[in-house]
């Protein structure tokens, strides 16, 4: 039988405040274990109620706001009870039952090319939890405790099942994070931890419209790995209900050394209950158009631009975009007067490899737009070559001086002058008469060896164009 | 004979000063004072060493108030088992006392020490430091012999505090002392809160509303047919909320861990098993059967909640104030079941429903009427003080 796979994504989003979600302790969950807490968040009895952060508040409704969401004017916060060491008051705050944005959704190409819309149902906030670690202290298992995460600030983003493939949830989860850096609301990483995805995977008969038990897959911690752990689990549900066993709703692990999706023990699950001491969250209409008037221009709109006012592709349109910080790096080369598809090219294999290679982004590196934009200007009045640029540019990175300093210190300076290539030239006409005698003779590959040979006799500053025109002048080929 | 109090500061000598100078306050182990244990009468806390002060606590010493210690408790002020609320004034320990107030705990143990009981508006004390069981029906409420005395403390302790967000945002109100005018003051009596009493409880109910028409007070009644769906609301709405937040309680890390569980999760719900007593299991299991299996149930007790505390509000434009019975069934000896503590409390349990304001009054002496309940609208403590305070004088021929 052939199957269809219905599956939605719950996707957790960590809010880059600079405090937690309900206190007012650093929301820096890499410091020292335990460094970071006070007994609201330690929930000590009797200690001050949760106070909701501002500032997570309007970055999380900037998130809804980018996403196509529709603000709702009253949000609150449910007790989603449970028990387990990383939750010391046995219920974490979130949003069931009145979240604070429902709707929106992001436009993918899926697999065949098309255009696709994937829905997104609702969007709420909620704390994070402590991080358990696990160690061992001599031949006993011992499981740790840090509440630095506990009380962080996240967005969960509930998909609607619309997704029918891993390339669907792979291109939604690039989008959606391009999107959310965009915002300037969270880093959105989920190899840091910043974004972490849990699929909702269910299968059935193609053609047919039943929704059928869905099993949840967690632990998957790059847009990749969601990828494989969803192709792996459609494949065994296929299988298992080809086989004639049912499938039961229960949580399952991707384990990316298997490159398979394990049981985990299930956890229960029930209604939750309006807390009765955070107040609910109203928004006024002036405080929703007043953060939309803060939304920047998101990437889509972005990409239509550079292409009607760059004259970019589209696919280089969308490259460019897909990084906030790479494309206001690219529109700042634009003002200080570089060409558009010059600048593209420089940035994306020149600048980029080199910074990420430092382990830096575009914008951090010493190598301002300024002073690319001002190598590419010489580059464009043929003042050095393109091998000299390259080589100016990786002292760039190692010096706050400008290109022409650079250029001139080091003598990169491409040579134009007629007079100083003629002698060039006659030196290396009298070395090479072979060559000479070939190219009088009309074979025209001798040519270009002559040319190298100049190239090599300068050091690579001759200007390979005057160089060619001037042997072709003096050999009579021209 | 166990001690009224559960702990006693070693430290409190001293004199403060300030519009509570010299008054002797005892409270209950759910109010945090920093060093002091702070077990709210349950094992879960039996380890528990508050961190810091209440805000209500610092406002009582910096008026001048001395905490001369905590009284003992029944178990996160649920019921009055085992609870010495009172006892302190009776026995002239202390000159007032602050009890948690989630059913109607501070009026029932006024009754019973014969002082008098208030329980202040929700959102009209701040509650940070109150270890609790059922947040938005629990405040602390105040015991003391004379009702001119209560309007005096809470002047000091009530008003806004920007840590608490269930607090309303208005400043505090006036309660300096206020004239009550018998005959411009409209008293309001709700038939189906006195139809249930027992024959003698209804005579002495009646008599007690006598001494408002010797007074000089109108008195009217207004029917509220729904009246019968308070103990039900609290019941389910408290039980599903306690249930909820009781989750902090867990015993592990300030109670008993129980040893010997082959792992964390049969650890953690045996200690909890072990910390809470048979009562106040019996209404978390209630409260999860209600969440987990009857939610339906519990939304539809928020809604009639709601519904209730806007037919109180009508009523609050037709009189001034209501005067309610205070106990159901007389003086009977509560059982161990939730059903019995109900019973007990079905008289008062409406103010913590709606949140307002309910003064316990004791009898006037050489009558046979019986003490009562004053209440009035959200947030009008200071009025309903004040007309306590008037019939106490009056009792006292003062007034002229």
């Amino acid at each position: 039988m052939e199957f269809e796979a219905i599956i939605g994504l719950e996707i957790h989003v960590e809010l880059n405040c600079a405090t937690k979600l309900f206190c007012d302790c650093p929301n820096r969950p890499g410091d020292e274990p335990n460094a970071n807490t006070c007994p609201t968040c330690l929930w000590f009895p009797g200690a001050v109620p949760p106070r909701l952060s501002r500032d997570a508040l309007e970055k999380a409704a900037l998130i809804c706001l980018g996403l196509g969401g529709e603000l709702q004017p009253v949000s609150a916060f449910d007790q989603k009870v449970y028990y387990y060491p990383d939750l010391p008051k046995g219920y974490q705050l979130s949003q069931a039952h009145l979240p604070l944005s429902r709707g929106g959704g992001i436009d993918i190409t899926d697999k065949n090319g098309k255009p696709k819309r994937l829905r997104i149902h609702h969007i709420h906030m909620e704390e994070d939890v402590a991080r358990l670690v696990h160690e061992m202290e001599g031949r006993l298992p011992i499981s740790l405790v840090d509440f630095n995460r506990a009380g962080a600030p996240l967005v969960e983003i509930v998909t609607e099942p619309d997704f029918r493939s891993p390339h669907d949830a792979m291109e939604f989860l690039k989008a959606l994070r391009t999107q959310v850096r965009y915002v300037g609301s969270s880093e959105c990483s989920m190899e840091n931890g910043t974004m972490r995805v849990d699929a909702n995977i269910s299968v059935r008969p193609r053609g047919t419209e039943q929704m059928n038990t869905k099993v949840e897959v967690k632990n998957m911690n790059s847009i990749r790995h969601v990828g494989d752990a969803i192709a792996f689990e459609v494949d065994r549900q296929g299988a298992a209900v080809n086989a004639g066993e049912a499938v039961v709703l229960h949580t399952r692990l991707w384990d990316p050394e298997k490159k398979a999706t394990v049981m985990m023990r299930a956890k229960f699950e029930g209604p939750c209950v309006p807390d009765p001491k955070v107040p609910a969250i109203e928004l006024t209409p002036e405080y929703i158009e007043a953060l939309r008037q803060r939304l920047p221009e998101m990437p889509a709109a972005r990409a239509e631009r550079f292409v009607a006012q760059h004259g970019l592709t589209s696919e280089e349109a969308v490259f460019l975009t897909s990084d906030p910080e790479v494309a206001v790096y690219f529109e700042a080369l634009i003002e200080q007067g570089a060409a558009a598809r010059t600048a593209m090219h420089w940035l994306t294999t020149q600048l980029m490899p080199a910074a990420r290679q430092r382990g830096q982004e575009p914008g951090q590196t010493p190598v301002t737009p300024a002073r690319l934009a001002g190598l590419l200007r010489m580059l464009s009045k043929d003042e050095i070559n393109a091998k000299a640029a390259r080589e100016v540019l990786t002292h760039m990175f190692d010096s706050d001086e400008s290109p022409e300093a650079i250029v001139s210190a080091r003598g990169f300076a491409q040579v134009s002058d007629s007079d100083e290539l003629d002698s060039l030239i006659d030196k290396v006409l009298e070395e090479q008469p072979d060559a000479v005698a070939k190219v009088r003779g009309g074979q025209k590959k001798a040519l270009g060896f002559l040319v190298g040979q100049v190239m090599q006799a300068s050091a690579g500053k001759a200007n390979p164009k005057i160089v060619q025109k001037l042997l072709a002048k003096k050999l009579g080929t021209n | 004979m166990e001690s009224i109090f559960f702990y006693r500061d070693p430290d409190a000598a001293g004199t403060g000063s300030g519009p509570l100078q010299g008054l002797n306050m005892a409270i209950q182990p759910n109010v945090l004072v920093k060093g002091w244990p702070t077990d709210a009468g349950s094992n879960a806390l039996a380890n528990f060493t508050a961190l810091d002060d209440a805000a209500v606590i610092g406002r009582l010493r910096e008026a001048g108030a001395l905490l001369c210690g905590s009284t003992r408790m029944s178990e996160f002020g649920f019921s009055l088992d085992g609870s010495r609320a009172g006892e302190a004034l009776k026995e002239n320990a202390a000159d007032a006392e602050m009890v948690l107030d989630l059913m109607g705990e501070s009026r029932l143990a006024a009754a019973r020490a014969g002082v008098c009981g208030f329980k202040p508006s929700y959102g009209m004390v701040s509650s940070i430091g109150l270890v609790g069981l059922i947040p938005s029906m629990e405040c602390w409420g105040l015991l003391c012999r004379d009702p001119g005395r209560i309007r005096e403390i809470l002047g000091t302790i009530a008003g806004p505090d920007p840590l608490d967000f269930s607090l309303s945002d208005e400043p505090a109100p006036d309660f300096s002392a206020r004239a009550i005018e018998p005959g411009k003051t409209r008293i309001g009596i709700i038939p189906e809160a006195v139809s249930g009493l027992p024959g003698d409880c209804k005579n002495a109910f009646e008599a007690a509303v006598d001494e408002f028409k010797q007074a000089g007070f109108s008195v009217r009644e207004f029917s509220l047919p729904d009246m019968g769906l308070f103990p039900l609301v609290h019941n389910i709405v408290g039980s599903v909320e306690a249930s909820s937040c009781a989750g902090r309680y867990d015993s592990v890390r300030y109670g008993r861990r129980v040893p010997g569980a082959k792992n964390w999760n049969e650890m953690f719900l045996r200690s909890r098993g072990a910390a809470f007593g048979t009562l106040v299991k019996s209404y978390l299991f209630q409260g999860a059967y209600f969440q987990f299996e009857r939610f339906e149930a519990y939304e539809d007790a928020c809604r009639i909640r709601t519904r209730l505390i806007a037919d109180m509000q009508k009523l609050s434009g037709q009189a001034d104030f209501f005067i309610f019975p205070a106990a159901a069934a007389g003086n009977s000896d509560p059982g161990d079941f939730l059903g019995d503590i109900y019973e007990q409390f079905a008289a008062t349990l409406f103010a913590n429903v709606t949140g307002q304001p309910a003064l316990y009054l004791p009898p006037a002496s050489g009558t046979s009427a019986s003490g009562f309940q004053l209440t009035g609208p959200r947030f009008s403590d200071a009025r309903v003080l004040a007309l306590g305070e008037h019939l106490v004088n009056l009792r006292q021929g003062g007034n002229g």
